[in-house]
């Protein structure tokens, strides 16, 4: 399937293979080598992934992608073509917490971009270029073992495949991946090899399970990349098992610089938030991770990260979770908190900062920030089985108006938010048509 | 993408499908890569010089090519319907054909629609609209349609706290289906409540033929919730079906064979560590690559049994062999690559070793935690030793 044609501007292609060639170089001597056969990808617009799982960015525009199967962290260096600014997309009536859909039915739209039927695509994360505000998906088509993964670019509302093999490319291999065939209690190990991915200062921050003793691993790895690569593993006392636990995986992490020190925070399972200085992840250490909030028990994070209120200009952490309304804690007390007792009984929470946690009304299955005042969410439609929307959600209280029914919306109803003075566009379109 | 270098003899292959000829028409026609993760293309034929220079001159625009040249998937009835996008793909230009290669392969077995339609070109001698539907073939599926192979654990008599079922499938298949194509029947072919976990996750191999079942693990571990209000998800001495309905779907999308039905009785339960010391050694004979054989006194877990064995010689070296396991995995056969040498030969049995029901060598599956202070030592593997004879 590796391309062959012709290609219009073979000189520039030529140049970009290099380019991508010499990158790789760079990131394979020593032990960080991915000379196996498993290293080698898909070809095509796959270019070298074998799998397409959490995003990042990085800078000068490098785009970080997990590959589970591949046993690597991939790193595009993303030009101009693949990066297409989104000015003019219409996002909402900000005022009004009314956002808009960018792309309605984005799993049957994803499905018919990359040949196939909606029920064969898998969205596994998104990411969000601030810059120009672009959106990318990584996505794999099929379910079995003939998987194919790509990456999709939003663009005005249209998607369009990123075509990897023509991206100048460098990756490092993942040490120590879980055996295909180890099992958790309920899952493959492998599911949780690299969990998440984050750039700060000239290293990527590796979370996920390796095949060690102690499981629970973090990678500090620098980009570019070279030869280098440190290792630790974590144990944390969980409060709502009562105990300390060195193999389940920190599943989301961010970076955070807070009084002059850099912070790992990472949420696992269930559903402890945890600081470790970076300072203490050194190559080989057993780090133990201080728990400063409890946001409550029976919970799976799906994204974290960080973001600047438009209503208070102050910080706040964000957790989105799947059984329940996402997290909200103040970026400010993320630092002085103190660390939970260990040692105790069960406590099932919230606990710590999580007793000052916030809940919002978020219902994504990816969340992502996508410039000052709107935030971007894939999530399923409530009112069909198969159809997952890419929509834009206003900050900060990440409300979205139009989903629910209340007295506000009838048409002689109360008006305490003054809704109906920021009404005019919905006028336009829905009365008068587009003048 | 544009390329002026010929390529027609990928759509002039035997075999191709062909959309009907009409004259002074374009045709269309599939290609087919020979290649086995070929991409296959679409190419609209026979357009003429006049047709090619209008084409090459206005090609500089990708959007354009994608208007005139269009390529769908056909098979799917969608609530967005008409707002879907096309295939992703780029297009090549040669001597008289303009040829469609998708970004991603194919897939065999989805309907594509092809529609050229050159007349937005706006250019004199403008052909009129051709369209084909077509189906990569699934020219590569097996004509044996998929079957379960096996079930382990292979026995018919299983103790009442069994752990896990493997469902091993003769070809490798897709995810999604063994919620409702996979039960556990009583006696009566009834099915039987909460008795199966449903993980959020379906607990393939990597080679997607292979399914993990497990019972409800809260039901097999005493004195917890479930365990407590509903007991075990077995009874002793009743009789039980698990059947693996027809309507799994293999990699081909195509259904099973026929239904699987696994019969078996339920014994004492097995509350035990996995006893080392009691199993039989039948040590091979010095010289000789005869297997080594363990036979053990329940049946152990058909997987694990692969990996968690090992024979090492007396400086620690892991012998390279081939492993078989039988017997409704009572017994492990272990063949050397070569030959058996006079000596002591230790065997190491890893720490993960289970039998049926998730008891280890280091403890019970359902062992109170941290009861014995000692358990905190966590015993990384037990040893055997044996000379050839």
């Amino acid at each position: 399937m590796r391309d062959k044609s012709v290609p219009s501007d073979p000189s520039r292609r030529d140049v970009l293979r290099f380019a991508a060639a010499s990158a790789v170089g760079l990131a394979l001597p020593g032990r960080l080598s991915a000379t196996s056969d498993a290293a080698v990808g898909h070809g095509g617009v796959s270019g070298p992934l074998q799998s397409a799982g959490v995003l990042a960015l990085g800078p000068n525009n490098v785009l970080f992608v997990g590959d589970i199967t591949g046993a690597a962290v991939h790193a595009f260096a993303l030009q101009e073509r693949d990066l297409t600014p989104q000015t003019g997309v219409e996002l909402g009536n900000f005022h009004n917490f009314e956002g808009r859909d960018l792309v309605r039915g984005l799993d049957q739209k994803l499905a018919a971009l990359l040949g196939t039927t909606y029920d064969k695509v898998v969205v596994s994360d998104m990411v969000v270029h601030q810059p120009s505000q672009q959106i990318f998906i990584s996505v794999e088509r099929g379910r079995g073992t003939d998987s194919l993964p790509a990456i999709v670019k939003v663009n005005h509302g249209r998607l369009e495949i990123l075509e990897l093999d023509r991206i100048p490319h460098s990756q490092v291999s993942i040490p120590n991946e879980p055996d295909s065939k180890a099992m958790l209690e309920f899952e493959p190990q492998q599911v949780y090899a690299i969990t998440d991915v984050k750039y700060y200062k000239g290293e990527l921050f590796v979370t996920g399970i390796t095949n060690q003793r102690f499981a629970s691993t973090v990678h500090r790895i620098p980009y570019p990349f070279n030869s280098s690569m440190a290792t630790c593993t974590v144990e944390i006392w969980h409060p709502v098992h009562g105990q300390f636990e060195t193999r389940a995986p920190i599943i989301r992490h961010v970076i955070r610089e807070l009084n002059g020190e850099p912070y790992l925070f990472g949420v696992y399972g269930c559903t402890p938030i945890v600081r470790i200085p970076l300072s203490a992840l050194k190559d080989g250490a057993h780090v133990h991770g201080d728990v400063i909030a409890e946001i409550g028990y029976g919970a799976n994070p799906l994204d974290m990260l960080t973001f600047t209120s438009p209503a208070d200009s102050k910080d706040y952490l964000l957790v989105t979770i799947d059984t329940r309304s996402a997290s909200q804690i103040a970026v400010s007390e993320l630092a002085s908190a103190p660390a939970e007792p260990t040692g105790g009984g069960i406590n099932f929470g919230p606990s710590g900062l999580g007793r000052t946690q916030r809940a919002l009304p978020i219902k994504a299955e990816h969340f992502a920030i996508l410039n000052p005042n709107w935030a971007v969410l894939i999530w399923r439609h409530p009112r069909t089985t198969y159809r997952l929307d890419l929509s834009t959600l206003a900050m900060p209280y990440f409300f979205e108006r139009k989903d629910g029914m209340s007295e506000m919306n009838w048409p002689n109803g109360p008006d305490p938010f003054h809704y109906q003075d920021q009404r005019k566009e919905i006028d336009y379109v829905g009365r008068l048509g587009p003048v | 993408m544009w390329a002026a270098s010929g390529r027609s003899e990928v759509v002039r292959r035997k075999g191709d499908v062909v959309s009907k000829p009409a004259a002074r028409q374009p045709t269309l026609r599939i290609g087919s890569d020979p290649s086995p993760h070929g991409s296959g293309s679409v190419s609209a034929c026979g357009l003429g010089p006049d047709l090619v220079a209008v084409l090459a001159s206005c090609a500089q625009s990708d959007d354009l090519l994608k208007s005139i040249f269009r390529v769908t998937v056909a098979s799917v009835p969608s609530p967005e319907g008409d707002s879907l996008p096309d295939v992703s793909g780029r297009y090549l230009l040669s001597d008289d054909e303009l040829q469609f290669i998708p970004h991603l392969p194919f897939e065999r077995g989805v309907k594509y629609r092809a529609s050229f339609d050159p007349r937005p070109l706006g250019a004199p001698l403008m052909a009129d609209s051709s369209m084909l539907e077509f189906v990569i073939p699934a020219g590569r599926n097996p004509s044996a349609l998929t079957e379960v192979a096996h079930i382990f654990p292979s026995g018919d008599l299983l103790p009442e706290n069994l752990l896990r079922f493997y469902v091993w499938f003769s070809n490798s298949m897709q995810r999604g289906r063994a919620l409702e194509e996979i039960s556990l029947l009583d006696s009566e072919g009834q099915p039987v409540a909460d008795a199966l976990y449903r993980p959020p996750v379906e607990l393939w191999d990597r080679t997607m033929r292979h399914l993990t079942v497990l019972l409800d693990p809260g039901r097999l571990k005493r004195r917890v919730g479930p365990n407590a209000q509903l007991g075990p998800p077995l009874r002793v001495g009743q009789k039980y079906t698990l059947e693996i309905g027809a309507g799994m779907t293999d990699v081909y999308g195509r259904p099973l064979r026929a239904p699987f039905r696994k019969h078996f009785v339920v014994g004492d339960p097995v509350r035990e560590h996995i006893s080392v010391r009691s199993w039989n050694i039948a040590p091979p004979v010095t010289g000789s690559r005869q297997g080594l054989v363990l036979m053990f006194t329940s049946p152990l877990d058909w997987a694990l049994l692969f990996h968690t064995i090992t024979v090492e010689s007396a400086d620690g070296s892991v012998i390279d062999g081939r492993v078989v396991v039988d017997q409704c995995e009572m017994r492990w056969g272990f063949t050397p690559t070569s030959p058996w040498i006079a000596g002591i030969y230790h065997i190491r049995v890893g720490s993960s070793l289970e039998d049926v029901c998730g008891n280890t060598i280091t403890g019970a599956f359902d062992r109170p935690l941290r009861k014995d202070i000692h358990l905190l030592t966590e015993i990384n593997s037990s040893s055997l030793t044996f000379q050839p004879t």
